[in-house]
Parts: structure tokens; sequence; C-alpha cells
């Protein structure tokens, strides 16, 4: 009786604890560590697909006749309920368990510098190539806000490059430091999904000193020059002041 | 030989620099997720089919020659695009509802392979490296991949192909047919809302169903995707003889989507040209994540069949390509 119960509850259970797991990531924002921001609707309408094919399975379905239920797999109840637990589980527990980005390890795994010829990087659009303009339009001297994508974005284009170059700027990303290298701030770009996520980093010099662990997040303001080392042109950021900076809401740069 | 076997630095590479699981799990909670949403389109597409196209009506769209039919689904896939994981359902329901299961697989392949979606992507990614070659490389080696594929799978006998569940006109019960044995439904009896329940019956069967191989290959698809290193293919990328394959071996480990995937390998500066094409190719027609998705309707020797003609027909596509003057 109560395998009964529980063989025919199980889909209704399953597929209630999926759209829960993708409405609670919607409403607590989680989302948006995890998928691109034209994926986010689907899961907002597969969450409500789901909870409406639940109620119309419990209206619409009975439990079998325990005839059926003996008659249906050769393998048992065991492997049913295997199977429902492992539809269940890994999503239950991969939501609590996800970190809000990468760590260091699957960055070195990823490349650090692999994004050097990714263009065109995301973020650097008419709208924020505009803001820029209009910053150093009024006051030369003042900090222009950049994400980490976009100079690299300027670094392919001379005359962008030309007019950036020596210019004070301000960033916020994550810091990493390996041995044997400079320090890095680095921004993990998504297409789709976080699981396709490549990071893009920019070399620091100068000020970098106070303790900063890998991951964290900074915000670093500096002059950014364009040095070229074997014909390869990349963005560095002579640091005038560093400090730790809140995680963005979007802990992951989106085109 | 000294061109195929140039010397790599590799023993300085580890494969993995390590693994946080922490960094699997978000991987593959970001997999699933994006997943799921289009596995539910394509059990509701299927649950549709399944009510309102009749058997018959099917059959008699498609060619009645089998050969006819493999351009048929190629030409379907170009015109009906289809993610990797919305497709799985549709298929086995269109072999369900009788269309020839080597005509219904080529349309699986051909969809997320010939998507219009992924050629433009595919420009977009590469449009300061030469996109109207890249495009016109990948259509063009994943056209005559699927060709071959193709005319490989009507030399099949269904049973070969397919899992006893999933074979067309079995008298079996109905519910041993479906994909998804470990579900009972017994219809609410005095409902009059036949059609009702057979939809809700057939997107639950078929979205529950696949979800399970999604889940598990997706797993395969977040522990390789943040635990190899990709330093390791780097020196190799660019050999004539190497680097196709390597661009082969990075696709089926990091299990992109088709329309994804061009912007991830555009990236990869070490891969040269033939090694990018590889990537592109492989990728959409099988990886770690898809052989799991298969695995749902197919038996695991006709699924090893596929990788291993899928990955040897794109090596020597792209090696053939690479050693072009």
């Amino acid at each position: 009786m109560i395998a009964r119960q529980l063989s025919f509850l199980a889909p209704a259970v399953v597929m209630s604890a999926w759209a829960t797991v993708m409405l609670h990531t919607i409403v607590s924002g989680h989302i948006n560590r995890l998928l691109s921001p034209m994926f986010r609707s689907y899961v907002l309408v597969a969450a409500i697909l789901l909870v409406l094919l639940s109620v119309l399975y419990l209206f619409l379905y009975e439990p079998a006749a325990e005839t059926s239920t003996a008659t249906l797999s050769p393998t048992g109840l065991l492997r049913q309920l295997g199977r429902w637990l492992v539809l269940l589980l890994p999503i239950v527990a991969a939501s609590v368990l996800a970190p809000a980005t990468f760590s260091s390890t699957t960055l070195q795994n990823r490349q650090i510098d692999s994004t050097a010829g990714a263009l065109p990087m995301p973020t650097w659009n008419s709208t924020s190539q505009a803001n820029a303009k209009n910053i150093i339009d009024s006051d030369p001297n003042q900090a222009v806000p950049v994400e980490v994508t976009d100079l690299i974005t300027l670094s392919h284009s001379p005359d962008q490059m030309k007019a950036f170059d020596g210019r004070k700027v301000r960033l916020v990303g994550l810091f990493n430091n390996q041995s044997g290298s400079n320090p890095k701030l680095y921004r993990f770009i998504m297409w789709c999904c976080a699981a396709d996520a490549q990071p893009a980093s920019v070399a620091l010099g100068g000020n970098t000193q106070g303790g900063w662990k890998n991951d964290q997040w900074l915000e670093v303001t500096g002059t950014v020059t364009f040095p070229s080392t074997l014909g390869h042109v990349a963005p560095y950021i002579d640091v005038e002041s560093i400090k730790p900076a809140q995680e963005p809401d979007e802990p992951f740069l989106s085109p | 030989m000294t061109v195929f076997f140039a010397d790599f630095d590799l023993p300085s590479t580890p494969v993995s620099t390590g693994i946080a699981w922490p960094d699997v799990a978000l991987s593959f909670f970001a997999i699933v997720l994006e997943g799921a949403p289009f596995l539910l389109l394509g059990a509701i597409i299927s649950g549709l089919v399944d009510v309102f196209l009749p058997a018959n009506t099917i059959r008699n769209w498609l060619p009645k020659s089998k050969t006819q039919g493999v351009f048929a689904a190629m030409g379907a896939g170009l015109i009906f695009p289809l993610c990797e994981c919305g497709a799985m359902p549709i298929v086995q329901r269109l072999i369900r509802k009788g269309v020839t299961p080597a005509v219904a697989t080529t349309y699986m392949l051909a969809a997320p392979a010939l998507n219009p979606l992924a050629m433009f992507s595919t420009y977009l990614a590469f449009r300061n490296q030469d996109p109207w070659l890249m495009i016109a490389l990948r259509f063009g080696f994943s056209f005559l991949v699927l060709l071959f594929l193709g005319f490989w799978l009507v030399r099949l006998r269904p049973e070969e192909m397919l899992r006893a569940e999933t074979i067309t006109g079995s008298p079996r019960p109905a519910q041993e047919m479906s994909p998804n044995p470990g579900l009972v439904l017994a219809p609410r009896p005095g409902l009059s809302l036949g059609g009702v329940q057979q939809f809700t019956g057939a997107v639950i069967r078929d979205f529950t169903g696949v979800l399970l191989f999604l889940v598990i290959g997706a797993a395969a698809a977040a522990l390789f995707s943040t635990g190899f290193n990709r330093n390791l293919l780097a020196p190799i990328g660019h050999d004539i003889f190497w680097g196709p394959l390597a661009g082969i071996l990075l696709a089926q480990l990091l299990c992109l989507c088709s329309t994804t995937d061009a912007f991830i390998i555009a990236a990869f500066v070490p891969f040269s040209v033939p090694a990018k094409i590889a990537f592109l190719v492989a990728g959409p027609l099988i990886d770690l994540k898809l052989y799991w998705l298969y695995r749902s309707a197919f038996k695991p020797k006709f699924v090893h069949g596929l990788w291993i003609r899928a990955l040897a027909a794109t090596f020597l596509l792209t090696l053939l390509y690479s050693l072009h003057p």
C-alpha cells in the first residue's frame, strides 16, 4: 500500500521539487550566477509549467492497481525509487552547494588568459562607450568605470586603445595571484550558463599590497596602459588604490 | 612524421590542477537549469504530436525511400532547429509514431548540428577571424558527417539501434514502450478528459524519462568541464595531426550547446582552424552529456558505434583539411 502511494506520488514530488528549486533560484537572485539573462525567463516558464503538470497529474491519475505495479519493472520497486531519487537529490544538493562563482582551481583549469582572442567581448557596447566618453569629456582625471572585458576589447582596437592609454580607470573583479606572474583581476564571461564560463583577466602592478586572497572581490583604481609583449597587446593597470568590493549583482559578465 | 609527432612539453602540464567540488556543483546546476526548460519544451511538443498527429499522417509526409528520408531529415534539421536536449523526447515520440528510426535519428543529429542559430553564433564569435570560412567549414563538414551517419543508419535494423521500450509497433503494453518504465500512469476513472489525460501523461513520461539521462550527463559534463586542465591541449592545438584530435577531445569533455560552442572555441588562441572546426562539428553530434541522453532511447552498443563513427568521420575530414596546402 505504501509502495503504491510512493510510486504514485513520486512524479508529482519530483516535478514540484524541480519547480521549487527553479523558483527559489529566481527569487533569491541565484539565477544570476547560473544563467545568462536570455535563459532566465525560460526557467520561470518551466517552473510554472512543472507546477501545473504536478497538479494535473494528481487530478487526472490515481495510484495504479497492485497488479500493474507488480508487473511494471523486472528490477522492482527499489530501482524505481532509485530513478526518482536520482532526479530529486542531485538538483536539491546542487542548489544548496553551488557557490557564487568558480574558485581559482577551476580558473586555472580554464586558462586565466584564454580569452585574449575572444572578441567581441560582452559589455563594451554603445551604452558603456557613450558613458565612458561622457566621463572623459567632463573630467579627464576622473576614473572611468570599466569592466575587465572592456579593457581586453580595447586592446584589440588601436584607435580606442590610444584614446584610453594612460587613463585612470576603476573596475571590479576577482583577485588572483599566482607565483611567477603579475597579480590579476579577472571576471568570468558566461555565454549561456556558468558551465561554459571562461575567465578574462587584466594584469595588475604598482600598489597591489594588502594581503588580498585569491577569489576575493576587489575594486581597483589605476592607470591603464597597453604594453606589447612579442606582438601580443594586453591591458595592464598600474594600481593607485585597491579595496574590497561587494560581489556584483551579476557575478558573471554576459553578452 | 616529425610534423605529426612534434616534441610537446606535455609532462609539465597536469591533466587537472585539482577538482573543486563546489565548482562541479555550480556547473552541474547551471547545465540542468539551462537544459530542463528545453527538455520540457521537447516533451510538450512530443505530447502534442502524440495527441494531434496520427501515425499515418506522419508516415505519409515522409519519403518512402530511406535514402530520401535521410536527406529529408537533414533538411528538417535545418528548417526545424532544436537544441540537443529538446530534440530527444520528440525523436522518441516520432519513432513510436512509426517514423523510421534511421530518419528520426538523422533528424536528432542534424537539428543541433545544422541549426541556423549555431551558424549565426559562429559568425558572431568568429567575426574577427574569417567568419564565412568558419561557417562554410562547419556547415559543410557537419553535412558530410551527417550524410555518412545517415547512410550507416539506414542499413541498421530498429532492434539493433533502439532500446526495447522505444521500438515502434511493439505488441507489448504501452506502459513498457515508454521511455520511463518506472512511471505507472493509471487514469482516474470517470473523467471525460481523455485528450488532456493523454497529453499530460505523455509530457510527464517523456520529461521525467529523459531528465534522468540529462542529470547523469550533466554530472559527467560538470566534472570534466571544471576539472580538466585546458592548458594540456594548448601545445598540440596547432599541430596538423593532433590539433583536430584535441578539438574533438575538448568538445567531448566540455559538452556545450551548439549555439554557444563557437564563442568558447573562438577564444582558444592555441587552436588551429582545423582544430576549431573539429570541435564545432563533433560537439553537436555527440559528447559526454549527449552520450547519456542518447542512452535514454538507444542501445549502448549502437551509441558506442555512433560515437566512434561520428568522431572518426569528423577527424578524417578535419585532418584532410589540415593537410591541404
